[in-house]
């Protein structure tokens, strides 16, 4: 048949026909509009001004300014890297091993430790905080308790700068780690078993076959669980809120709580939204670094 | 903060109003019958509405925390008695988190705010100054007959330009010295006698070295805002705040290094516990007894009594020691306040129901039975109830203990809309000083300088 010869009207996608996708996607598309496009927008119009004496004063790029100024953003911004450089790294590395491990048929009801893992994730983020503040008590909590009955002094869990970062890691690796493992063992299930058996006839042992076949099978699973990761991190406000409430002298205040306690214990709102920005655009930077490294170069 | 960290009309609202909050969140998401008819005229201007609506029928809501919240709900029997169209309905919303809901309802133009709040005295200039109209003005309503009716300065708290009342006082609390009796007196100390914070540390080594009990505690890694609250009452004990009457900046005044080095020595001589995690800590060691002091406002006597009631007899009360020998022992501390919103549709019923809890002497004193709940009102002072003997403090007068504190001169304090950056500044530098050792003065000057430089205030200095 000739291409350039025009289909006949029957074989033609009506026009009503096209219009569906994009009923069906308008509601969608008008409540994104309304409750996040439009406040994002506004927000970055707050962004530009400044309340003086009840009075909303455009003062154009002053609040960004402002963040460049402010010692307390970039002590969030540390304490914020620090997690993510060391807490990230090492919990994506234990939900590998923990995914791989699941994923195992050597390993009896497995089921059970995969919802052992993955609960949790399904904690409240509130509850969580709040118990892992009661048992890291250094006078009263349990782990002290425990770790007294082995001759260990008092640990200052969350009273002292570098045990507060340590708390505030090992409740995240506690929360998260289930959540990135459920994510990688559905990856790990696609890896098709004759890649594993081809391996084994060339002679691979276990750790061979896991960097030649498993670890490339899963680096789009890793991609995601690490930007996600990331953005969480960024945006980490839960727990040093209710487990330090970002002290002991700021070593555990983030980017979030600090935006928070800028909009609604400050009342400048200006300035939050300014940090809000700030956040976006750098999670935003740190998502493409991390698609440029990790993603598929094909 | 402070006080406000524990027990427990139609208005258009512009589309920026509305949208404000919504932006932010967004983008924080990306990341007596002596009354016997309520005073109102009916034409409050409140929140420059012009609408009060009909003071004698309509339903509100009360904004409160905990124990105040209990305390108001046990008047509504009473108030129906007076006002049967008048439905009121109180919410618990608890504390810390009412500051951040009433913060989000002004910055939404009022939308979603209770007709009343009660709001602490660290807030309500921050309200004021960065929502106006966002509290009702009481004056037209009637606030104003009530001037004279209040303790010492109070007035000028909620109505500091002399002419719009932002709220009525309610609670009014002076600096308190809580004690171990049985302690002091196994260490063989008179506490009565001590006259100064000085005099005090040494007391409290003996007191140590005897009964192994630290003299008193504090957040020391400022797990709440409230970590600060010993701190400023050394402060205002030389009374001196964060800014002065000016708004600038005094953080680093030569009474806050005082007071900071006092915090410092106590706490290099061990006599200070720490109390890392707030409320609960401070309830624990209550329970555990590893203080014998504790220095909180006059609200905390009915805490005591409420946690360790088998302490009955061992607890003793009396004002602070003075920072300079001869200096004052009395200070209004804190205070909390009942406001209208000016978003409220029934601003006038609103405002009955605040007069009648907080005008009326036989309110007050009920809620001072419920809770302890020191009232601002002059005259509720005159019941009985203010002048028994104590048996839980070893029979002392604890009424007239603070009513003496309430009657001294107590100067005005200037909270500014800056308070809760200022706090924190403060308490961060509490933690250095108390967690590191740094120099008082060093870490102060430091917090003056920030706090000017986020604030754009000026530093007295």
């Amino acid at each position: 048949m000739n291409l350039a010869t025009p289909l006949p009207a029957a074989a033609r996608p009506r026009r009503r026909g096209r219009a569906a996708p994009y009923l069906f996607v308008l509601p969608a598309l008008l409540l994104f509009s309304v409750f996040k496009l439009y406040p994002i927008g506004w927000s970055f119009v707050i962004s530009l001004h400044r309340t003086v004496a009840g009075t909303e004063t455009f003062v154009g790029s002053d609040n960004y300014r402002r963040l460049l100024d402010d010692p307390l953003l970039w002590t969030a911004l540390r304490n914020t890297a620090i997690v993510l450089a060391v807490q990230v790294p090492l919990m994506l590395a234990l939900a590998t091993a923990l995914a791989v491990a699941l994923n195992s048929t050597l390993l009896r009801g497995r089921p059970v430790f995969r919802l052992g893992f993955f609960l949790p994730m399904v904690t409240g983020l509130v509850a969580y905080g709040i118990v892992f503040s009661v048992l890291l008590n250094k006078d009263y909590g349990l782990v002290n308790w425990l770790l007294g009955l082995v001759g260990v002094a008092p640990v200052p869990w969350l009273t002292d700068g570098l045990w507060a970062r340590i708390s505030l890691s090992l409740a995240l690796t506690w929360h998260y780690t289930g959540y990135n493992a459920v994510i990688l063992l559905a990856r790990l299930q696609t890896v098709p078993a004759e890649l594993y058996d081809a391996a084994a006839v060339d002679g691979a042992g276990a750790l061979a076959a896991f960097r030649h076949v498993t670890l490339p099978g899963l680096r789009p699973a890793l991609l995601l669980t690490t930007v996600l990761s990331t953005i969480g991190t960024l945006q980490l406000f839960d727990e040093p809120t209710v487990l330090t409430g970002g002290g002991p002298d700021n070593a555990t205040l983030t980017i979030g709580v600090y935006l928070y306690r800028n909009a609604f214990t400050y009342a400048d709102f200006g300035y939050a939204s300014a940090l809000a920005y700030a956040l976006t655009l750098l999670i935003g930077l740190l998502g493409l670094v991390q698609f440029r490294l990790l993603g598929d170069k094909s | 903060m402070t006080q406000s960290d524990r027990n427990g009309a139609d208005r258009p609202i512009g589309r920026r109003g509305v949208l404000r909050t919504g932006g932010a969140l967004a983008a924080t998401g990306l990341g007596g019958l002596a009354l016997s008819a309520c005073t109102g005229t009916g034409t409050g201007t409140g929140g420059g509405t012009g609408r009060a609506g009909d003071p004698k029928k309509g339903e509100i809501t009360v904004w409160s925390w905990q124990g105040p919240a209990t305390e108001l709900k046990a008047l509504l029997p009473d108030f129906n008695r007076v006002y049967p169209d008048i439905r009121v309905t109180v919410q618990d919303i608890g504390n810390p988190a009412i500051w951040d809901k009433i913060t989000t309802g002004l910055a939404a133009g009022g939308q979603g705010l209770a007709d009343v709040l009660h709001i602490g005295v660290d807030y309500l200039p921050g309200y004021v100054e960065r929502f106006p109209g966002g509290l009702a003005d009481l004056g037209p309503l009637g606030a104003t007959r009530h001037k004279d009716a209040f303790a010492s300065g109070l007035w000028q708290t909620v109505c500091p330009d002399g002419k719009r009342v932002n709220a009525l006082p309610w609670e009014a609390n002076s600096a308190g010295f809580y004690y171990r009796a049985d302690l002091f007196e196994k260490a063989g100390v008179d506490a009565e006698a001590l006259q100064t914070w000085d005099e005090t540390i040494e007391a409290g080594k003996r007191l140590k070295a005897k009964t192994g009990v630290h003299l008193l505690g504090i957040d020391k890694p400022a797990s709440q805002p409230d970590a600060a609250n010993f701190f400023q009452m050394l402060l205002q004990l030389q009374g001196a705040f964060y800014f002065d009457l000016e708004g600038r900046v005094t953080l680093d005044s030569p009474e806050a290094v005082r007071a900071m080095t006092l915090v410092k020595t106590m706490n290099d001589a061990g006599l200070v516990s720490d109390l890392a995690g707030g409320w609960n800590a401070l309830m624990s060691s209550l329970k555990q007894g590893t203080n014998a002091v504790v220095p909180w406002p006059t609200w905390f006597g009915g805490i005591v009594e409420e946690q360790v009631p088998a302490e009955a007899g061992k607890w003793k009360v009396r004002l602070p020691p003075a920072v300079r020998r001869g200096g004052p022992t009395a200070a209004t501390v804190n205070s909390t306040h009942l406001a209208v919103a000016g978003s409220s549709r029934h601003q006038a019923a609103a405002w009955c129901f605040v007069e009648f809890a907080l005008t009326r002497p036989a309110s007050q004193v009920r809620i001072y039975r419920g809770k302890g709940i020191a009232p601002a009102l002059m005259k509720a002072y005159d019941d009985a109830v203010f002048h028994e003997p104590s048996a839980f403090f070893s029979g002392q007068k604890k009424g007239e203990i603070f009513l003496a504190a309430l009657k001294a001169p107590s100067p005005a304090v200037n909270y500014t809309s800056d308070y809760a950056r200022a706090l924190k500044l403060i308490t961060d530098a509490q933690s250095r000083v108390l967690l590191k050792g740094a120099d008082p003065a060093t870490v102060l000057r430091e917090a003056a300088a920030e706090l000017v430089r986020q604030t754009g205030r000026k530093a007295a200095r």
